[in-house]
């Protein structure tokens, strides 16, 4: 009898299975969030229900409990939830579907043989949710909300990994603010911050989907372009160099207008770290600054030399 | 410490040696069933070893393989220890390959190292437990497992696990080395006992080697 009240009261949904997988226990907990009652599920195949389970993975599960008396353990990571329940945290997270950390196991008779499997089932939402945090924060930059530094020298190493395993071709521009040291002198490191915020703003509106902006560091970020070669890349340049040329920054009773000077490069088949093409990026920018500013530079770094059409575009 | 020999009679370790034979042989049937795919185990290697020569033994077994990722279960029961899946390190995706997953939840927003962690993480935990489990009811007994964790080889979690063996122990290590057909890709399991269970053990190959005579 107290087994029976814990089984129902459990904060844990927990459902026995028998070997035909025909459901033969279904604790309160299952009946509150699949809004099935025991009675109507009992009896029945568990697939009659959720026909979404018989999967593969399910099915090896299943065996693996009956055939050794193993214990399988559903991450959340991989699986996100075998039963698709509604969250009840879904006004504070960006869960719709309750997340779930879900244990199988065999139950035996009195003569150690198994006849059932159990399923338990826990709501794990908010601790997904958290875990979500803390990977946003680990991979975003706080002040613009970019993606950061970190992840930008993850990516480009699987980029580069892509490019040799499949020959997909990729290029990254660098972008620098010009003079930004003034903008903080003359109007404070408020007005700089609101200038490095609407300057990404700006650039992330520009981007395809695919595309990856990050910041690379103080008043430098990097465009990550999948699928791009250089010429496309150098045309892309072109429209965000003259999308921040045009731009009016205001700020408080301030009216503000910079440029920025942005290296190109793409990924050449003898380069083997991310930072070999960031150096090639970087050498553009360099020269770019030293032409004269709110210009662009490309090239690619195994021909070693200078792409047409690269040179002055604008004035500061 | 050396490992205490005498722990076992000659008679008992040939029953050891039978038991594995005939449990991976059994685990080997069912894994084919239960994974749909063909997994050779090869003839279990039985050592007796102090405790403390094991990490000398994990690393000299590891280097077999240019960079790995072990899968550690513990079991406990009567019959107690740990599990260890041995895989190499980036035979995640050809792993899942074989196995045709589908997932419709699944992946994307899932980093790909992660995803391949968890993929080897529930192959591991089929694995050990075939073999765990066949040990275990040759036995005649069951036991439960902990969630499988992975451990990255040279990461300080790894050195870690070498360090959190107690040298005064002897364990027995049994090693089989196991091989999925389709894609040759090859890596080892190796079920290490806790010294608390040996002495059970001892009782537990008595019994079994009684039901015989």
């Amino acid at each position: 009898m107290i087994c029976t009240q814990i089984f129902e009261m459990i904060n844990m949904g927990i459902v026995v299975l028998d070997k035909e997988l025909m459901v033969t226990k279904w604790n309160r907990w299952m009946e509150t969030h699949s809004e099935i009652r025991a009675e109507q599920i009992i009896g029945h195949s568990i697939f009659e229900f959720y026909p979404q389970l018989k999967t593969k993975w399910f099915n090896r599960s299943c065996k693996s409990v009956l055939k050794f008396g193993n214990f399988s353990f559903f991450s959340q990571k991989l699986h996100k939830y075998v039963f698709p329940f509604k969250s009840v945290y879904s006004a504070c997270t960006n869960f719709d579907t309750m997340q779930q950390s879900v244990t199988m196991g065999p139950l035996r008779d009195e003569n150690k043989q198994i006849q059932y499997l159990y399923i338990m089932v826990q709501d794990v939402t908010e601790v997904a949710a958290y875990e979500q945090k803390l990977l946003e924060m680990n991979i975003r930059d706080p002040l613009t909300g970019v993606l950061n530094r970190r992840f930008m020298f993850c990516r480009l190493k699987e980029e580069i990994e892509r490019f040799k395993r499949y020959g997909r071709s990729f290029s990254v521009i660098i972008q620098d603010i010009d003079f930004f040291k003034s903008i903080n002198d003359t109007y404070g490191h408020i007005c700089g911050d609101f200038v490095l915020k609407k300057f990404a703003q700006l650039n992330m509106e520009r981007l395809r989907s695919i595309d990856l902006y990050t910041r690379y560091g103080g008043e430098e970020f990097c465009c990550i372009l999948p699928e791009t070669d250089l010429q496309s890349a150098q045309k892309l340049a072109e429209n965000l160099r003259r999308i921040i040329e045009e731009y009016v920054f205001v700020f408080e009773t301030s009216e503000l207008r910079i440029s920025m000077s942005q290296g190109v490069a793409e990924v050449t088949p003898d380069m083997t770290t991310a930072e070999e093409l960031l150096k090639c990026a970087d050498e553009c920018l360099y020269q770019a600054k030293k032409n004269g500013r709110n210009k662009i530079v490309a090239k690619s770094c195994q021909r070693e030399k200078l792409l047409p059409g690269q040179q002055n575009r604008g004035k500061i | 410490m050396n490992p205490d020999k005498s722990l076992f009679s000659e008679e008992q370790k040939d029953i050891l040696q039978e038991i594995m034979n005939i449990a991976f042989g059994n685990a080997t049937a069912d894994l084919a069933d239960v994974i749909d795919v063909y997994v050779e185990l090869s003839v279990p290697d039985i050592e007796l070893l102090g405790a403390g020569e094991l990490p000398g033994y994990i690393v000299k077994n590891l280097q077999t393989y240019s960079q790995t990722v072990i899968i550690n279960q513990r079991f406990l029961g009567d019959f107690k220890g740990s599990g260890f899946f041995v895989f190499p390190n980036g035979a995640g995706h050809d792993l899942a390959a074989i196995l045709e997953d589908s997932n419709p939840q699944c992946c994307e927003a899932i980093p790909a190292v992660s995803l391949e962690k968890e993929i080897i993480m529930e192959i591991g935990n089929i694995l050990i437990g075939a073999c765990v489990g066949k040990i275990s009811e040759l036995l005649n007994t069951s036991v439960i497992y902990s969630p499988p964790q992975a451990i990255y080889e040279k990461s300080v979690e790894f050195n870690r696990f070498l360090k959190s063996f107690d040298p005064a122990n002897t364990v027995i290590a049994m090693k089989t080395v196991f091989r999925f057909q389709q894609k040759d890709i090859k890596g080892f399991i190796l079920v290490i006992t806790d010294y608390e269970s040996i002495e059970w053990l001892k009782d537990a190959l008595d019994k079994f080697m009684e039901s015989y005579q």
